[in-house]
């Protein structure tokens, strides 16, 4: 197994060699060549992400369904590039010139307001790391990762992981204050809804189809009162990306646990189905969403 | 409530939500929240129980410091639970 594991931080070491030495345009063309490649010869991940645009309904017919998947893999080559080399093209004084912003004015006056803590819930679609780099622009920002079974790469792509204001927070973590003390600081905790939640998730339909949901958006909102806002970052062009958050929703505690988390959790998927629908080909069908089901 | 009367409510609270197989009789001040299956994660299902059942308002972030189950009682007893 440590074998394997050199192995593999050798290989990521050339690769990061290479990517930081290309130009962009070479770089993103590379990471199209590298992606083509994987969704040819990795037939599981193809077939979990061509199950799951069939699951969705979006399309039942197979070539719109190849190309969904297909652009999908493309799709997420440019994002690792484009989020690696994102810091060497955006920095505090040029990022708004390439980033499309429509977000609610509420929600902007609290990204505005140092002292007031934010829930952002997303998912993968767009560019979702490019999207807390330019959020922590305006607001120091907060995201949730988990170790990689290799330690090595584990270690290597931790340091390049943050950058400005965006930082990183172990999913499993004993510190039981750790998300309270990211609102307390006036931060943006970043959220991702659409991971898979194991045993510890609320099914929770996912067009259509339920799958576990983990619950810590809502009961963030529920017990903090913090803002809880859902947004996304499309990519439109070579690093060139559409930044959208909507109003904040609200949603007072009645007594019912269950009830109140299953109603936010439901606006939350129901927003991100929409956003899916409009660009299908810019979210992560490989990933196992339904694994619940298999 | 006195506060033995608010670490027995506690206790039940805490069975509802935690993620450990624990001896809920020989929970006391002393244990801490983390020793009884609590995490990020858990312990918001726990405020949100606290908040709910006793009735009264205060804010989550006021709970981060709190390490055990007597330094919770005591600051729901402050709350006036």
């Amino acid at each position: 197994m440590r074998i394997r594991h050199l192995l593999e931080y050798l290989g990521l070491r050339v690769a990061l060699f290479l990517l930081d030495r290309l130009s962009l345009s070479g770089a993103q063309k590379f990471a199209s060549r590298l992606a083509d490649s994987w969704y040819l010869l990795n037939s599981s991940r193809r077939r979990t992400a061509k199950d799951n645009i069939l699951r969705s309904g979006i399309t039942d017919n197979p070539a719109e369904v190849n190309r969904i998947a297909h652009e999908s893999f493309r799709h997420f080559g440019l994002l690792i590039v484009e989020s690696l080399k994102s810091e060497e093209v955006f920095n505090e004084d040029n990022w708004r010139s390439r980033v499309e912003m429509d977000i609610s004015p509420e929600t902007m006056a609290v990204l505005n307001n140092p002292k007031q803590g934010m829930i952002l819930v997303s998912g993968h679609i767009g560019n979702w790391e490019v999207a807390a780099q330019l959020l922590s622009y305006i607001k120091p920002v907060v995201g949730i990762t988990r170790n990689m079974n290799n330690p090595y790469t584990n270690r290597l792509m931790k340091k390049r992981k943050p950058r400005n204001r965006f930082r990183l927070t172990q999913k499993h973590d004993a510190s039981t204050g750790r998300f309270l003390s990211v609102l307390r600081n006036g931060e943006v905790l970043a959220l991702m809804i659409d991971q898979h939640a194991r045993d510890r998730g609320m099914m929770i339909d996912f067009f259509g189809t339920p799958a576990a949901t983990h619950t810590s958006p809502a009961l963030l909102h529920l017990v903090t009162g913090a803002p809880l806002c859902f947004g996304y970052c499309l990519r439109m062009g070579p690093m060139s990306y559409r930044m959208k958050a909507l109003e904040p929703i609200s949603h007072k505690p009645t007594g019912n646990r269950e009830q109140d988390v299953r109603a936010i959790l439901e606006k939350l998927n129901g927003e991100l189905e929409k956003i899916i629908r409009e660009n299908p080909e810019q979210y992560l069908w490989a990933h196992r969403r339904w694994r619940n089901l298999l | 409530m006195t506060h033995d009367e608010i670490i027995n409510r506690l206790r039940t609270m805490m069975k509802q939500s935690s993620q450990e197989d624990v001896d809920w009789d020989v929970v006391g001040e002393e244990s801490t929240i983390e020793s009884l299956g609590f995490d990020s994660l858990s312990i918001l299902d726990l405020i949100y129980d606290i908040q709910q059942e006793l009735g009264f308002e205060f804010e989550a972030e006021e709970m981060i410091n709190i390490k055990t189950v007597g330094e919770l009682a005591t600051f729901l007893e402050e709350k006036g639970a």
